[in-house]
């Protein structure tokens, strides 16, 4: 179908990683994938998987959009309990796992989906549904690396904050006009309008209504 | 008789029977005692009468014999008073006379007033009268002369005792004559006759030498006796011996005695005879009652035997040396369909399929031939009869000679026992077997149904896969320039590949299955160990794979050959790795050392061992010891026939299925090994007869 465009905007080529002891389910998958513009990298079990993952930190990977297609009944490490340890370790997020199950593991899919999971599709399954539900996912996936990019430029801008500018920007979230700031902090009105401006232009944002949406703690 | 059950006779009838029997011998018992009693009686009453006739008759002759001596006496002493002699001439007459009859004792003349004249005494014996006179003992001579004188003739008197010296006497008759001269009475003449003397001459003139002849009176006085024996008293007869004047009883007494039952001579032989045969009945009783209870024990065991015969199921036939039918029971008959008298005699028999005949009669021939070496025939033979109706049916025949009397060989005797039902038997319960079987391997499908599901998915999966890509592709190419089109249609060759390759192990996992589970011909035949593993590897990876167990397979090369019927043995090694498989599932072991080992190797030249070694925990005691029980299972989804079935298979291909062990001391338990021996084909017997036994 139509691939979507938003997706190489910003974080580069999504990835979808695809866990499952068949090869040629791996293989067919890939190839399909392919045909849909989306690169794939497989996995042949649940410990190749976690191996692959070690040392990584859910700050700062996946750097592209990403998926994982997680085969429940696999030799070794089983796909719930790689889904386990992903959620344990804060990856789920930016890496939404959609699981294939074979009809008998429906139940248990449907409890990882209420622990966080994506999605699960059954097998065998009708392939571009599969591929739009992969697309969905990368799109969150998307949305998450947003979230966690943007967290990470307001921390760096709260960060090149002076300390008298820090108190001026609370004092502003708080909704204070700047006079009373300038008797809170026993300083000019004049030298708040400054450190203001300074604030504005650090955090990049045009208004006081601005900043405060962007510090509140996401929801 | 050797029959121990003919001896056992039912009460109650026999002994109305013996009653009967005890009657009869009764009768004829006490008939014999009758005729004996009644013939010893007749014998005895013959004895008894010819006794008496012969008493009669010597009464008779010596009464006869007594008269003719009187008679001459008479004439006698008539003669002595002729002319009338002078008394001297009478004297020397009369003496004269008494010189020559002794019977005469003395002789006297006397006048007309009867006055003693004359007298004359005989010189034999002394004077009669010397004890008594003459005087007293004249009254009986005086009544004689007087009747004498009265009618002109000479008479006798009564007989009268004159006593003798020494106590002695004689009995005596006077003979009184009337004497005339000149026709007038002169006087009378006197002889005195001694009767003992009369009565000696006449016993001993008529011989009744066993006979006592007495002279008596009328009151059975006995006057004189004559004889050298007494009589005993029991046969006598009496007869009257007339004289003028006078007469007398002459009685003879036989000697012999009423006649004794023993000392007879005639009465012995009989009652001998009559012992005899007496004994002889008794004999003969025994014998017959010795017959009748051997009759009765014949009888019963004869009975006994029909009975045997006749209640056997199994058919008994008896054929002479020449082959022809002498006997058949009524098992036979109704076995073969035909009547007794159509098979006595006939010959070729008629249940002898006609087709065979010639083969039956060069068997015949032959095990006639072998008849000298009889011990030898002992093994039975299984062959074909025919029924009336045409039917074909499996015999078993078993025989034994017949031997006659005299231990001469004079047939056969055969039990035919009619094995169609057993083969029917066999039949049906192989074919329950082969159900049985070919349910097991169902469910054994069934419970890998979810392995195999996901088996098939994979390739369905991929199939879906590659053919939704490929359409992707054929969507874009649509609505794109030409340039990528060389791309598009690598990437769809590399598809409809996959494709190809993928619907193809779909349908190898089918195959596999069906192939496991078709019920093929009950058929044996060699193939190679590895051909049988590598025909149930598909589905045991199929598991492997699932609980991560790796295989291995060791097979020597060339593989050896096993003479196995594949489907049932297949079975055995489906069975055998699945439950290896399972025993690792789980907690039971590592996943790096899950290794499921297949191993075949030649053991013997004859046997190929193939064995199935897990790692697993090994099998508790308990479990072993009812492992091959079947429906014993200690999963849930299974039906417990797996193993006992196993067994049944490895048996019925003549090897053995056991367990133990595989490695005492590994690190997850021993492991257990389940091993079974495989016959190698026999070259000689299976190339002769190439597909079924």
């Amino acid at each position: 179908m139509n691939s979507s465009p938003s997706l190489t905007s910003r974080f580069g080529l999504p990835m979808v990683y695809l866990v499952d002891d068949e090869d040629v389910v791996r293989d067919a998958l890939a190839w399909l994938l392919r045909t849909r513009r989306l690169l794939s990298e497989g996995h042949p079990s649940g410990d190749a998987f976690a191996a692959f993952l070690a040392g990584k930190s859910p700050a700062d990977w996946p750097t592209a959009p990403s998926c994982l297609l997680l085969d429940v009944r696999m030799p070794g490490l089983s796909g719930l309990a790689l889904f386990d340890q992903l959620v344990e370790r804060g990856f789920v997020q930016a890496l939404p796992v959609i699981f294939l199950t074979g009809h008998a593991d429906v139940p248990t899919a449907v409890a990882a989906v209420k622990r966080g999971a994506f999605d699960f599709v059954e097998k065998p399954f009708s392939d571009n549904a599969l591929v739009d539900r992969i697309e969905q996912a990368l799109l969150r996936s998307e949305a998450a690396l947003a979230r966690r990019a943007d967290k990470r430029q307001i921390e760096r801008a709260l960060a090149e904050l002076t300390e008298r500018e820090r108190e001026v920007m609370n004092l502003v979230v708080e909704g204070k006009p700047n006079k009373l700031i300038a008797d809170a902090l026993d300083i000019s009105v004049r030298t708040v309008e400054v450190h203001r401006a300074r604030v504005f232009e650090k955090m990049n944002v045009k208004s006081a209504v601005e900043l405060a949406n962007l510090l509140r703690p996401p929801a | 008789m050797n029959l121990p059950a003919a001896s056992a006779p039912s009460p109650e009838p026999p002994r109305a029977r013996r009653g009967v029997r005890w009657l009869l011998w009764g009768a004829l018992v006490a008939l014999l005692l009758v005729a004996q009693s009644l013939l010893v009686g007749l014998t005895l009453s013959y004895e008894e009468a010819r006794a008496q006739d012969r008493a009669d008759a010597v009464a008779a002759a010596a009464s006869g014999e007594m008269r003719r001596l009187v008679q001459r006496n008479l004439q006698s002493a008539q003669s002595l008073t002729w002319n009338d002699p002078p008394l001297t001439q009478w004297h020397y007459d009369a003496q004269e006379m008494l010189r020559q009859r002794r019977e005469f004792l003395r002789m006297e003349m006397r006048d007309n007033d009867q006055r003693l004249l004359d007298a004359v005494e005989t010189p034999f014996r002394p004077p009669l009268f010397g004890t008594m006179a003459r005087g007293e003992l004249e009254i009986e001579m005086h009544a004689a002369c007087a009747t004498a004188r009265r009618v002109a003739s000479p008479q006798f008197s009564r007989s009268y005792f004159v006593p003798q010296a020494g106590g002695l006497g004689l009995e005596v008759v006077d003979l009184c004559l009337p004497v005339d001269r000149g026709g007038h009475p002169s006087g009378y003449m006197i002889a005195t006759l001694a009767l003992g003397q009369l009565l000696e001459d006449a016993s001993n003139a008529t011989g009744a030498g066993e006979h006592e002849l007495s002279l008596v009176e009328a009151d059975g006085t006995r006057l004189v006796r004559a004889g050298l024996h007494r009589g005993s008293g029991v046969f006598h007869a009496t007869r009257l011996v007339d004289l003028p004047g006078n007469s007398l009883q002459l009685r003879a007494d036989a000697v012999q005695g009423r006649p004794g039952l023993i000392p007879n001579l005639t009465l012995a032989l009989v009652v001998g005879l009559s012992l005899l045969l007496l004994g002889l009945v008794v004999v003969l009783a025994r014998d017959v009652r010795r017959r009748s209870v051997a009759e009765t024990a014949l009888a019963e065991a004869l009975a006994f035997r029909r009975a045997m015969e006749d209640s056997l199921v199994t058919g008994l036939r008896a054929r002479d040396v020449r082959g022809r039918v002498t006997y058949v029971n009524p098992a036979f008959c109704a076995m073969v369909g035909f009547e007794a008298h159509e098979l006595v005699g006939s010959d070729p028999p008629p249940y002898w399929p006609p087709e065979r005949i010639d083969e039956y009669r060069q068997r015949q021939s032959e095990r006639l031939t072998l008849a000298r070496d009889l011990n030898a025939q002992r093994e039975g033979f299984e062959t074909q009869f025919m029924r009336r109706n045409g039917e074909r049916f499996p015999v078993m025949i078993y025989e034994a000679p017949l031997l006659d009397r005299v231990g001469h060989h004079a047939g056969w005797m055969s039990a035919v026992l009619d094995v169609s039902a057993a083969r029917r038997m066999e039949e049906l319960s192989r074919q329950q077997q082969e159900r049985l079987q070919a349910t097991a391997r169902l469910a054994t499908v069934g419970e890998m149904a979810s392995l195999l599901s996901h088996e098939l998915n994979q390739p369905l999966a991929a199939i879906a896969s590659y053919a939704t890509g490929s359409l992707n592709l054929v969507n874009e190419a649509d609505q794109q320039p030409g340039d990528t089109v060389v791309e598009t249609v690598s990437m769809l060759r590399q598809a409809l590949e996959r494709i190809a390759e993928q619907a193809e192990r779909a349908g190898r996992v089918i195959k596999s299955v069906h192939g496991f589970v078709r019920r093929r011909e009950r058929s044996r035949e060699a193939v190679g160990a590895d051909v049988l593993i590598e025909a149930v590897l598909p589905l045991v990876r199929l598991q492997a794979r699932k609980s991560g167990t790796r295989l291995e397979v060791e097979c020597p090369k060339p593989a050896p050959r096993v003479w196995v019927d594949r489907t049932m043995v297949e079975q055995v090694l489906l069975n055998l790795t699945r439950n290896g498989i399972q025993a690792m599932e789980g907690d039971a072991t590592p996943l790096d050392q899950r290794v499921l080992t297949l191993r075949v190797t030649q053991t013997h030249a004859r046997w190929v061992r193939v064995s199935v070694i897990d790692r697993g925990p090994g099998i508790a005691p308990e479990v072993a010891a009812r492992l091959f029980t079947p429906f014993f299972t200690t999963r849930e989804e299974g039906m417990g026939l797996g193993l006992s079935l196993c067994r049944t298979v490895i048996e019925q291909h003549g090897g053995a299925l056991d367990f133990g062990p595989a490695a005492p001391n590994g690190a997850n338990g021993p492991g257990t090994e389940f091993r079974f021996t495989l016959a190698v084909p026999d070259p000689a017997r299976h190339a002769a007869e190439p597909s079924a036994e």
